[in-house]
């Protein structure tokens, strides 16, 4: 088989921090490799340097046999390079179709030739079905199609290696097998594909060989054909996984939460709360289940003191709240793990250690007169304690936590919200865009803490999940509560169906 | 009000829209490319004043009007090299140029032609009428009978729009200020770009500084630019960034600027800084309309780091 592309010996450092270190990997025409790792492996780094945004600190590149020195995005793009990154790169004030012909050098003249052009791109979207309309903005198409722009932007200009950046991460279900059957046609007209993911069954459904990354160095290559899912997954985190069973539990005593009648913008299908009653109690898991966007949002930020609800009440063991004010409920051990980490859990711009004492910098421990003066070295030294703790793998503590990979972002949440104290923790979606190994990391500290005595609710879109970890599984549907299940043996196909409102 | 009040005022509005456009048009271009450059009213004092020097020793106004381009280049290097290659805060730099520029241009006005009172003058540049329009009864007088830099300056803000909304180089020069990653992966110059939208700003707002001293008034005063370049970087934002609303933008400030002078002139009784206040006070009265409602280009005073991880 023809070789499209070669990297050998590729490393790259960061400080003193190795990204890659002695990468070796082939891909051939016509077929898709799949680069399989965990966050922070390396993956997107190895990818960027292939693209020409960084720069190898050692190592040699061959694309169809040629050594060729790719020092800049414009380089990769002339050579045939493409990629579509797991954040798209695409402007979202321009239309589809200047999107596609941004940068364009192949075409001559000083103004765009809108109608060659777009003859040129319909040509192209009509082989690989690749279904976009020109003229919407960005802003205006679903990210399924926003995908497919990148795509055939990419395919515009030339790529004949495609590189796909956990494309199926954003995607449902149905617009993830259209990618497939995308990704299937452009094998099979010569195209290469390298896939990044970690997503196993996606992955053994689409590769031909998957090469495997740990801690910024390949393992091993091993052929789809060859290799199962546990195989792969231990290969990827360097260790057995053990099989992920945890015990469920029948908890009593006095409720640490509990929600009488909750209305909260009842007229609205899908961002309001039309009376929920439920109640958590003290070493339990409650799961609720539910498709995103029937409520779970509100519900976790009445939960946590953001907004007050306009009818019905709320009681934190067992007594009434009256104010609904986030601080309030902090101070009365409420955690909160929390929808999107960047907006809401964490400061980009701030450190790891500053990140970890943000809730508890009025505490004598980590300040003089009530949070009049700070004490770096204590700030520190207890950052280092939890990264070493919770595994949060980082250069330093002083790092910004933007530039932490997005598993180590929620071990750093995770860490202070469990080293609170919590009575009550409600975590929202909180293995999202996590890998095997940091779900798991996650998932043990939180059956962890439900040991110790900590009332859990879990709201997550992910149904696998709720199954996993839940004592008792509530189901949302439009703000109203349909049903309730023991976490035992759960009734799977009956919830499936409370969950569409039946 | 009669016919040649109004002509008078419609003169004066295109006479006073023009610098305005100019400096305007200055920050068009820097954040098309995601330079918020608050540094116009430095820019544009430098321009004037390299404009009076070098018609006052050439006796050519287009050299002066090339020297205040070449000024205002000159100065907005630093504001480029700071911002684009070291990343820093674009507003802190751009304060710096509107503090450091008109004092650097002050004092050598004072070097050069001393401390006395005597007021140097220069001759402006003619008004040249285009044959044929200006022949057009009322409205040919009064803007088909302008100095070329008008004409020019008008010509500018259609290329302007052609540049950005038509030609393949403006569609990647607007990217840059709306996404310089996207732009850099697909192997557009973000730094070349940054760096050349600061020439193109700090040449237009230098030549709108410039346009003061030659084509405006006689003699270069201290403080000649008088806040338009903040009033052109309002007019930017009521402009919607792009080339047809600051042109808009401008005439209406413009015609701000003409009513105080003509309200000045006519109603005797009234403190005359009263009227002075009008352009300022519609600044602030449209920012606070227009400006929040769609944010200009995305990536607009973020700093482009390459290796970002």
């Amino acid at each position: 088989m023809e070789e499209m592309l070669r990297m050998e010996h590729i490393s790259k450092r960061f400080g003193s921090f190795y990204a890659n270190k002695d990468v070796n990997l082939t891909v051939n025409r016509g077929e898709v490799l799949t680069i399989l790792g965990e966050n922070g492996a390396g993956k997107s780094t190895l990818m960027n340097i292939l693209i020409g945004l960084y720069q190898p600190t050692e190592g040699k590149i061959f694309f169809k046999g040629k050594e060729e020195r790719i020092d800049s995005p414009s380089q990769a793009v002339k050579l045939g390079i493409g990629m579509v990154h797991q954040h798209f790169m695409l402007v979202e004030a321009m239309t589809v179709f200047e999107n596609i012909i941004l940068g364009d050098k192949r075409s001559k003249g000083v103004f765009i030739d809108r109608e060659a052009r777009r003859r040129e791109i319909l040509e192209l979207s009509e082989r690989y079905g690749l279904d976009v309309e020109l003229d919407k903005l960005i802003t205006e198409i679903a990210v399924g199609a926003q995908q497919r722009v990148e795509i055939l932007k990419a395919l515009y200009h030339g790529a004949e290696l495609l590189i796909l950046d956990e494309p199926s991460a954003a995607l449902t279900d149905i617009e993830a097998e259209g990618l497939f059957a995308i990704m299937h046609k452009l094998v099979d007209e010569g195209k290469s594909i390298i896939f990044i993911s970690h997503k196993m069954r996606e992955v053994l459904h689409i590769s031909d060989r998957i090469t495997i990354l740990r801690a910024g160095e390949v393992v091993t290559t091993v052929k789809c054909s060859e290799t199962d899912g546990q195989k792969l997954a231990n290969l990827m985190i360097g260790r057995e996984l053990s099989s992920s069973q945890y015990e469920k539990k029948q908890a009593g005593g006095q409720p640490v939460l509990k929600l009488d009648g909750v209305r909260y913008h009842e007229q609205s299908k899908h961002n309001g709360l039309a009376g929920i009653t439920m109640e958590v109690r003290p070493g339990e898991i409650v799961g609720i289940a539910g498709v995103d966007g029937n409520g779970q949002t509100q519900l976790a930020q009445v939960i946590t003191g953001v907004i007050a609800p306009e009818k019905g009440t709320l009681s934190l063991k067992g007594k009434q709240v009256s104010v609904f004010d986030p601080s309030d409920f902090i101070e009365n051990n409420v955690s909160h793990v929390p929808e999107d980490r960047n907006l809401q859990g964490l400061v980009g711009d701030m450190s790891i250690s500053d990140n970890l004492v943000l809730k508890a910098t009025g505490s004598g421990r980590f300040s003089k007169g009530r949070g009049l003066l700070l004490r770096p070295k204590a700030i520190r030294s207890h950052a280092l304690e939890l990264a070493g703790e919770y595994d949060i793998r980082c250069t330093s503590v002083d790092q910004d936590v933007r530039s932490l990979s997005g598993g180590n972002q929620q071990k750093v949440i995770l860490a202070r919200e469990l080293e609170s104290g919590p009575e009550l923790l409600v975590a929202v979606h909180p293995t999202r865009g996590l890998d095997i190994g940091a779900t798991r990391f996650v998932h043990d500290q939180m059956i962890e803490a439900r040991d110790k005595g900590v009332g859990i609710l879990l709201i997550s879109a992910d149904f696998d999940e709720i199954l996993e970890m839940s004592d008792r599984i509530l189901v949302i549907f439009e703000g109203q509560i349909m049903g309730e299940y023991s976490g035992q043996n759960p009734p799977i196909q009956e919830i499936s169906l409370a969950m569409t409102g039946k | 009000m009669n016919l040649s009040a109004i002509s008078s005022i419609i003169l004066a509005t295109v006479r006073m829209c023009v610098p305005v456009l100019l400096i305007a048009l200055a920050e068009l271009y820097s954040e098309r490319a995601g330079m918020v450059n608050i540094g116009l009213e430095g820019l544009a004092a430098i321009g004037a004043l390299a404009g009076f020097m070098l018609t006052y020793t050439t006796g050519s106004t287009w050299v002066g009007i090339l020297a205040g381009a070449a000024a205002g280049i000159l100065v907005n290097m630093i504001y480029a090299f700071a911002t684009v290659s070291l990343c820093a805060n674009h507003t802190v730099y751009g304060m710096a140029i509107n503090l450091l520029a008109p004092a650097l241009a002050s004092f050598i006005y004072r070097v050069a032609f001393g401390n006395g009172s005597s007021l140097m003058q220069v001759e402006l540049m003619r008004g040249i009428g285009i044959p044929g329009l200006k022949d057009i009864p009322f409205l040919g007088p009064l803007l088909f009978d302008q100095t070329p830099m008008v004409y020019l300056t008008f010509a500018l803000v259609i290329f302007t729009s052609v540049f950005f909304n038509r030609s393949k180089a403006g569609l990647n020069y607007k990217s840059v200020g709306e996404h310089p990653k996207a732009a850099a992966t697909l192997g557009i110059n973000v730094t070349g770009t940054k760096y050349l939208s600061c020439v193109i700003c700090g040449a237009l707002a230098g030549i709108g500084g410039a346009y003061l001293t030659t084509c405006y008034s006689t003699t270069y005063t201290e403080g000649i630019v008088s806040g338009r370049g903040f009033i052109a970087l309002a007019a930017v934002i009521f402009g919607r960034w792009t080339g047809g609303g600051v042109l808009l933008a401008c005439l209406f400030f413009g015609l701000c600027d003409a009513l105080q002078i003509r309200l000045q002139v006519s109603s005797l009784g009234v403190p005359y800084q009263f009227f002075q206040m009008i352009p300022y006070v519609a600044t602030v009265v449209v920012l606070a309309i227009a400006g929040s409602k769609k944010a200009g280009p995305k990536a607009n005073g973020k700093p482009y780091r390459k290796e970002e991880r």
